[in-house]
């Protein structure tokens, strides 16, 4: 049984990346998010085995978004995706309960490996 | 590299086989190169460097390989070693002016044949002409990107309490003050960090190399550590415990693929197996303390057999049982692959062949094999007096051997054979055998056979030419000036409780077993001499020794006593209590001061002859019961001595 994965991104260049990336390597992409709110709503939603997360999003951001999934649930296994220089914001995010980290732009392998350290 | 090296000689530089063996001689050069030049190690890094642009145009195809070139490598190879080690020790510098020269003579060959229009080879000759400045390891277009050297730890280990870890990141990870705030905090879900260098707000705010060092207080051990730290994701290197910290070892994977430009991160490594860390002289100390119980244990039986009590009797079965229980679960822990000696043997044999002119086909079968590792120590100097044996008499040269019809390049075996109790080590050879008409004429000059006899046995065989002394030329080899021979190696066998057996067919070979023990318990003891008789003491229940003189002997109560200072100790002169049949010489004694549980006494004994590591060995008692030995062991020169047992003479 594959892993389902809820992915979390205003752009959909980069949610279309992520979502190849994972989808080739036998995930599920069973939801996307553009804005920390619906990120929020989808999870209580699909209880997604992960999330990829962005940092900077609309109308509530990432971090924020990673706090009420946790409320949520303690369990949830969130991925920020961040780009260069967001180094204080990520470590609030892991602060708020992500597990691990990728930087953009993504390389394959480094996601999976990330995804494989956040699954367990 | 030695390997290499001679899988290359082997395969003379044909096939996948010479190109792989020249591939891996160079990285190997190159790796050193690079560590050395960051260390400033400049005699190995000059070498290195010289070495690695020779190795360059063989790899090229554009310099042959020949048994001159082979030589010289072997010979770069031994140099680079000893530089290497000079280096490492802070000693006197290594002086490789003169090989150095040789290297760019060989490689000036090369680069005089290649096309001009090959820049690379070019410009390494420029670089070796400046002569002092060790060169930099900038690779040439087209080579892959080896790791950097490592560098010493960057961060201070704090002082204070707490299991003592130390974490360096993987080279080029991005925002690697997440990454250690990740390891900071999968260290918290271990414990409790005490300290943490550099700070936590040093780390987030990306001020660090790429190492961390903290205190954790925590219950769970170095491995659970490592594989906890090692999740927080690219960990290259985790390091625990208080050791002398060395520059981290190098993981060839992690930090070649952290080196690239686009860093792709490896995996992080998770170990299946759990093990721990031990250190070697625990191992060792857990050794002696077996030894010691094995003494006892035999006293302890041999008393409760004179007591006769049933309850008594059991327990004593039951301990005793125990006891070797736990004797084999200190040896298993103890044991090593025999491959951790007998690598060394493959180059050792290749150059004993050339200086006799002689060609040998060397394998080594049941490598992995293992043994107790002091017994693997002592066993390896035998089995090179074997191994030259075979190449210096026993087998012939190529052109006797063609002439007897054999193929010019004789077969040495090594191989390592495990049945229930024992380890058989073998070496075989297909050559002469041992010649029995001289050895037999031999042992008849010497009185040691019956005039009449004509043949000889294997044992009988082994029996003569393992006296010490008796020797033909087939069983001496000279290494380094001293006569040694089988009966070298016979008598290093048996101390170890072990046994030598030969089986040899003239013309056809020779085949020499050692076969050892598993058990073994090892007594470090002080040794004694009462008339001729060598006695041991063991020395964890020596005090300390002193001359015997007269004005120190008292009497009370009809009791001789020693005193020692302000002491009064009970005297027993051994030489009494083993009822030695020789009077005293009238020489100065010497006295042993031995001690248990607060209780003191003096012996003494003519002669003190040193310290020794002994083999302990089963020991059924003494008929006729002087019961004050506790085992029996066979000493280096073949001799048996008798083991006291101290708690006795008290």
């Amino acid at each position: 049984m594959s892993h389902t994965v809820l992915i979390c991104d205003d752009a959909i260049f980069m949610r279309t990346m992520v979502g190849d990336i994972l989808q080739q390597a036998g995930f599920e992409v069973v939801g996307e998010a553009e804005t920390g709110v619906q990120a929020v709503e989808k999870y209580k939603q699909l209880r997604p085995d992960l999330v990829t997360m962005d940092i900077v999003m609309p109308d509530m951001g990432g971090i924020d978004a990673v706090r009420e999934i946790v409320k949520l649930d303690p369990n949830a296994r969130v991925l920020m995706c961040s780009a260069m220089g967001q180094q204080a914001l990520v470590v609030e995010a892991i602060q708020a309960g992500a597990k691990d980290f990728v930087v953009k732009p993504f390389q394959p392998s480094r996601v999976l490996e990330a995804v494989q350290r956040v699954l367990g | 590299m030695n390997h290499a090296l001679l899988a290359l000689e082997r395969a003379g530089g044909q096939g996948e086989a010479g190109t792989e063996s020249v591939g891996a001689i160079f990285r190997a050069v190159h790796t050193v190169k690079g560590m050395s030049a960051t260390m400033g190690f400049t005699p190995v890094a000059t070498l290195s460097h010289e070495l690695e642009t020779l190795l360059d145009g063989v790899r090229r195809g554009v310099r042959g390989i020949d048994e001159r070139l082979m030589d010289l490598l072997f010979r770069s190879a031994d140099v680079l070693e000893s530089a290497i080690e000079a280096a490492v020790a802070g000693g006197d510098e290594v002086d490789v002016s003169a090989l150095v020269a040789q290297l760019r003579a060989e490689s000036a060959e090369v680069v005089e044949a290649v096309d001009p229009a090959a820049p690379a080879a070019k410009g390494k000759r420029k670089r070796a002409s400046r002569a002092k400045a060790p060169a930099p390891a900038a690779p040439a277009p087209g080579e892959p990107v080896l790791p950097r050297a490592p560098s010493a730890w960057t961060a201070e280990m704090p002082d204070g309490p707490g299991m003592a870890v130390r974490i360096r990141l993987v080279e080029g990870t991005p925002l690697k003050g997440v990454r250690a705030f990740l390891v900071v905090q999968a260290a918290r879900g271990l414990g409790e960090v005490l300290a943490c260098s550099p700070t936590v707000e040093a780390l987030q705010a990306d001020q660090f190399d790429h190492d961390i060092a903290l205190r954790l207080r925590t219950e769970r051990d170095a491995d659970d550590v490592e594989a906890t730290l090692r999740r927080a994701g690219d960990v290259m290197e985790v390091l625990v415990g208080d050791g002398p910290v060395a520059a981290p070892r190098l993981d060839p994977v992690n930090a070649a693929l952290g080196a690239t430009v686009s860093g792709s991160a490896p995996a992080p490594g998770v170990r299946a197996q759990r093990s721990v860390r031990i250190d070697l002289r625990r191992l060792d100390s857990l050794m002696n303390l077996i030894g010691e119980l094995v003494i006892t244990r035999g006293r302890l039986l041999q008393l409760s057999a004179a007591i006769n009590d049933s309850a008594l009797t059991e327990a004593v079965a039951q301990t005793s049982r125990l006891v070797a229980d736990l004797q084999d679960e200190i040896m298993t822990s103890r044991m090593v692959p025999v491959w951790q000696v007998f690598d060394r043997f493959p180059r050792l044999v290749r150059d004993a062949a050339r200086s006799v002119g002689k060609q040998v086909n060397f394998v080594i079968e049941g490598k992995d094999v293992e043994l107790d590792r002091s017994m693997l120590d002592e066993v390896g100097d035998p089995i090179v007096h074997l191994l030259r044996n075979a190449i210096d008499h026993g087998i012939e040269t190529p052109d006797t051997r063609r002439a007897a019809g054999k193929s010019p390049e004789g077969r040495l075996t090594l191989s390592a054979t495990r049945d229930r109790s024992a380890v058989a080590i073998r070496v075989t050879d297909d050559g002469r055998g041992i010649d029995r008409t001289r050895v037999l004429a031999r042992a008849r000059t010497a009185g040691l056979v019956d005039g009449d006899k004509t043949e000889l046995t294997d044992e009988e065989l082994l029996r003569l030419i393992s006296r010490p002394g008796f020797s033909t030329a087939e069983t001496v080899t000279d290494l380094s000036g001293r006569g040694v021979g089988i009966d070298a190696v016979y008598n290093r066998v048996r101390a170890l409780g072990g046994a030598v057996d030969i089986r040899t067919v003239q013309g056809q070979g020779t085949t020499v077993t050692l076969r050892l023990p598993l058990t073994l318990a090892i007594v470090r003891s002080l040794l004694a001499k009462i008339g001729d008789e060598t006695y041991a003491v063991p020395l964890t229940h020596v005090r300390e020794t002193v001359e015997l003189e007269s004005s120190v002997v008292r009497s009370v109560q009809g009791r001789e006593v020693f005193m020692l200072r302000e002491e009064v100790l009970p005297m027993v002169r051994m030489r009494d209590l083993v009822r030695h049949p020789a009077p005293a010489s009238g020489a100065l004694e010497q006295v042993i001061v031995v001690e248990m549980a607060e209780r003191r006494a003096a012996l003494v004994v003519d002669a003190l002859v040193g310290q020794q590591e002994i083999v302990v060995k089963q020991f059924d008692g003494v008929r006729d019961g002087l019961n004050v030995f506790g085992g029996a062991t066979i000493l280096g020169d073949g001799v048996p001595a008798l083991i006291f047992d101290v708690s006795s003479l008290l």
